[in-house]
């Protein structure tokens, strides 16, 4: 839908569908098995080099850091897409962005500089970053010390994305300076990290995730300090829609297999699509799940558009599309039946997948609340 | 005001006035000491959960994970010491005669803690009331005696319930479907039994159970009309397990693929086909299928009702816990309005689920099949009458061909077309609101507590995929809300409608 607003993204499309179906597709199931979040480097190697190549993990990051400075519109046409085969990968996408985010948004063009172009693979290029946090909602967050002209970090930080797979990490921490929390550039690779075992999580196992614990490890601010809390805010909400957009692409999904399905199916001597309640289910996730590329392609416009509210649109829309994609896997689940519930079909995977979507950038109700701040602020 | 008649006129309208308030009808009628009873059996519940399920079901669950083929034998073997598999079985066959509503209270407490736990009990339960409701006592006393010695010697003996086929799920669960259907369990008639071919999938405890309660056809063209129930035994000759699935949730309760190839099942472990229907009815082979699987039916949703609402407990437990350790902007969670907003629709989901199944089980104890057993002088004769006295004068009856019609009659021809689908009716409501209660509050307690809910140690995500199961199984709740049309509405408030589209 992204691309009859925008013709300018077909070539993009055609490229990422052929991608995700060609690399991504015939790897979803092995992906998903325990032990979950041990990526396979080489594999990842693989199939990143190739949109690695074509720019595509850089695709908001501006052309003088090597990306192919794309607005939000392309970013979110492609986690769609990878989403309809395979939402971690989306997750992985995303995180990468995210930390990219919060490095553009703070001004931090050495990092940046230092990073991306040069970045000579996936581990370098792909930065962890805590994707379902809001650092501002955190009880307790690391804290950092400086030093003369750099800082060290000491204490936990649960639930990092590629944590154990990235060279680099985009994290929150206290400063004693400072009221607001800051954002730092940590290197994992670090003596002084601890990493968790890959955490054992509902869904898209495929991209790990971990806890860690920090220990006196020397870290780079990003932007100013106090000012976290700023950059997050600027990069969640412009980025809020492409967590909806990756939960319109599970949708998509759901209504293709349940739809593929019901047709084959034959229960009371007929298929199984041809029983009225059986379309009504149908067609209620058609609603839905147009209804959420509706959301996701109107709020890009209004982004691209700097519509003047365009901010608590895209919270507000975000968090309708989590409602129904919540909905939407669930019926395709059901309806295939006690085989939807199996592993060896995608439905029970989007079951999973589309409820570890709905906590990214913070839980549901404290984005509601965000929301509504912001409204009538 | 009103004369008598007028009244009873008026009472007996759609919405029949008794049908829709059963708890205060038959509250009053329900023997004193079933409650102190079933008191006992909750507190059990508790202790149970409490001291073996919770330390030990996320490992399970992570080792169900780790090893595809990993069957939680060792369980079973605790809860069959427990003495688990015998406790709801009446005691004129051995068992400790527990009333069966209350196994509905057991299945919500375990079930808040771990579905899969609770239904490596609860089905075997579900095989118990399948071979029950085939009225046939000779082949009860058989099956359960071996429950009741598995218990004594330590080698569990489970039963389960074999009906859904490859090509036919929700065909099986409903006659006129099942007449239309692609079946594929063959069963031929030799000289002295049958010859079984086929298969069954998705049998829930197949591989951990020694007895098999298996539907097949005469004529696979004609299921509806030539349903035969043959007890299969694992180890029997050409009979086979194959595959166990690789589910979602409840991965500690194995679902198996049940193989049938040239199995000969002798005469006496043919509980009913249509030859041994003539014997008690003139009804139809197809209505007495149908009422057969409507009273297995009415037992068992009314029992997956109350794993909803053990799921719907278990995320409200969960969430709560976390909203009570956390707080927000330094202010613990559960002082804000919205937290304890949300909180309170999850406990009144729970306590409206609730109040469905035993709804349902009322019906059961006084309308359906656990009217014998729960009508008071019988009860408190079974409850108080020593061991001895069933063992010396009531198993021995059981052979006998007299018991035998008795029984048959009893559960599968005399009763009332309206009892039938009163229980019917409620016990598909239990099933699918309770179910749709519980997947309704995994999702609210997710949306809760954000990325903690999404980490296994939590235990709301294991909820969460465990309580999906509950509305696809024992009937989809498409069927079940069909059901309830047509055995509550259809009757009294739309004759006309027709079922199952032609
Ligand atoms: C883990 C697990 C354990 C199980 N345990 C057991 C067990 O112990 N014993 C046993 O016998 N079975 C068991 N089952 C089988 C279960 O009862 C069936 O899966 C269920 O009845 C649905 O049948 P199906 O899977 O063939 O789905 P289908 O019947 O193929 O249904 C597919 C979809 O079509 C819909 N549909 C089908 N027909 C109609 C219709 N006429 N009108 C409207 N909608 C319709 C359904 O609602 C569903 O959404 C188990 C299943 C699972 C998954």
């Amino acid at each position: 839908m992204l691309t009859a607003l925008n013709k300018d993204l077909k070539p993009f499309e055609e490229l990422i569908t052929s991608f995700s179906k060609g690399e991504l597709k015939p790897h979803v199931e092995e992906h998903d098995r325990f032990p979950f979040g041990t990526l396979d480097v080489n594999l990842i190697e693989d199939a990143f080099r190739k949109i690695f190549d074509l720019g595509f993990l850089g695709i908001m990051l501006p052309e003088k850091f090597s990306g192919i400075g794309q607005g939000i519109s392309a970013m979110c046409m492609m986690l769609g897409h990878v989403a309809e085969v395979d939402a971690s990968y989306s997750l992985i996408i995303l995180t990468s962005s995210l930390s990219q985010q919060i490095i553009l948004n703070a001004g931090a063009e050495e990092i940046a500089e230092k990073i991306y172009p040069s970045a000579n693979g996936a581990r370098e290029y792909l930065i962890a970053f805590p994707s379902f946090t809001d650092p501002g909602q955190a009880t307790i967050l690391p804290q950092a010390s400086s030093g003369r002209n750099s800082y060290t970090i000491t204490g936990k930080l649960d639930y990092l994305v590629l944590g154990n797979f990235s060279n680099w990490a985009v994290l929150p921490a206290r400063t004693a300076g400072s009221k607001g929390y800051s954002f730092f550039l940590v290197n994992l690779n670090d003596q002084g990290v601890t990493k968790s075992d890959p955490i054992f999580s509902l869904g898209l196992h495929a991209c790990p995730i971990v806890d860690i614990a920090l220990d006196n490890v020397s870290a780079q601010i990003i932007g100013e300090e106090g000012q976290g809390q700023k950059y997050f805010e600027m990069t969640s909400r412009i980025m809020h829609v492409t967590t909806a957009a990756i939960n319109a692409g599970i949708m998509r999904g759901s209504l293709k297999e349940a739809i593929e399905y019901t047709k084959e199916r034959e229960q009371g001597g007929k298929a199984v699509i041809n029983w009225s309640e059986v379309r009504m289910l149908l067609a209620n996730m058609a609603i839905k799940s147009k209804a959420a590329e509706l959301c996701v392609t109107q709020t890009c416009k209004a982004i691209d558009e700097n519509l003047k509210d365009w901010g608590w649109i895209s919270i507000a829309s975000t968090l309708h599309v989590h409602d129904l994609a919540c909905d939407v896997v669930t019926d395709g689940v059901q309806l295939l039946g006690g085989y939807g519930y199996m592993k060896d079909y995608g439905q029970e995977k989007r079951y999973r997948d589309a409820r570890q979507v709905q906590a990214l950038l913070g839980s549901v109700p404290l984005k509601k609340l965000a929301l509504i701040n912001e409204h009538v602020a | 005001m009103l004369k008598r008649s007028e009244v009873k006129s008026l009472i007996s309208r759609f919405p029949r006035f008794e049908d829709n308030t059963l708890s205060m009808y038959y509250g009053p009628r329900m023997p004193k000491a079933m409650i102190k009873e079933t008191e006992e059996v909750v507190a059990l519940a508790r202790k149970f959960k409490e001291e073996v399920v919770r330390p030990l079901y996320l490992d399970l669950d992570r080792k169900t994970h780790e090893d595809l083929d990993y069957i939680p034998e060792e369980v079973v073997k605790k809860a069959n010491e427990l003495g688990l598999y015998t406790m709801w079985i009446p005691k004129m066959f051995g068992g400790k005669g527990y009333n069966m509503p209350s196994l509905s209270f057991f299945n919500e407490e375990v079930g808040s803690v771990c579905l899969g736990f609770a239904n490596l009990i609860g089905v075997h339960y579900l095989g118990m009331a399948a071979v029950m409701m085939l009225g046939n006592t000779r082949i009860m006393k058989k099956i359960l005696g071996d429950v009741v010695a598995g218990e004594k010697t330590g080698n569990p003996c489970l039963i389960s319930y074999a009906i859904t086929e490859p090509t036919a799920g929700t065909d099986v669960e409903e006659v006129d479907l099942e007449a239309r259907g692609r079946l594929v369990c063959h069963a031929r008639k030799v000289d002295g039994g049958y010859i079984l071919n086929g298969s069954k999938v998705f049998i829930s405890n197949g591989h951990l159970s020694t007895w098999h309660t298996v539907y097949a056809y005469g004529d696979l063209k004609r299921g509806a009309d030539t349903k035969v129930a043959l007890m299969v035994r694992t180890g029997m000759k050409g009979f086979s397990f194959g595959r166990h699935e690789n589910k979602m949730g409840q991965r500690a309760c194995p679902a198996s693929v049940l193989i049938f190839e040239d199995c000969f099942v002798p005469d006496e472990l043919v509980v009913l086909n249509p030859d041994l229907l003539k014997s008690f009815t003139k009804q139809s082979p197809r209505d007495i299928n149908m009422r057969h699987i409507d009273y297995v039916f009415s037992l068992s949703r009314a029992g997956v009702g109350s794993f909803g609402i053990g799921a719907a407990r278990g995320a409200f437990e969960i969430a709560l816990k976390y909203a009570n350790e956390t707080e927000i902007d330094g202010k613990p969670m559960v002082d804000y309005e919205w937290v304890q907003c949300r909180l309170a629709e999850m406990y009144a989901n729970v306590r409206l689920g609730r109040l469905a199944y035993m709804e349902s089980n009322l019906a059961n104890q006084h309308r359906g099949a656990y009217n014998l057993l729960q009508m008071k002088p019988i009860y408190y004769y079974s409850k108080y009458l020593p061991e001895m006295y069933f063992k010396m004068f009531v198993t021995p009856l059981l052979n006998s061909r007299m018991a035998n019609w008795l029984m048959s009659k009893w559960y599968l021809d005399w009763q009332k077309p309206e009892d039938q689908n009163l229980t019917t009716g409620l016990a598909s409501m239990a099933k699918f609101s309770c179910t749709d209660f519980g997947v309704r509050n995994c999702q609210m307690a997710l949306e809760l507590m954000g990325r903690a809910g999404l980490r296994h140690d939590s235990g709301a995500e294991k909820v969460l995929r465990d309580a999906k199961l509950l509305q696809i199984y024992e009937g989809t709740n498409q069927l079940n809300r069909i059901n309830l049309f047509k055995s509550l509405i259809s009757p009294q408030a739309s004759p006309r409608a027709a079922f199952f589209e032609e």
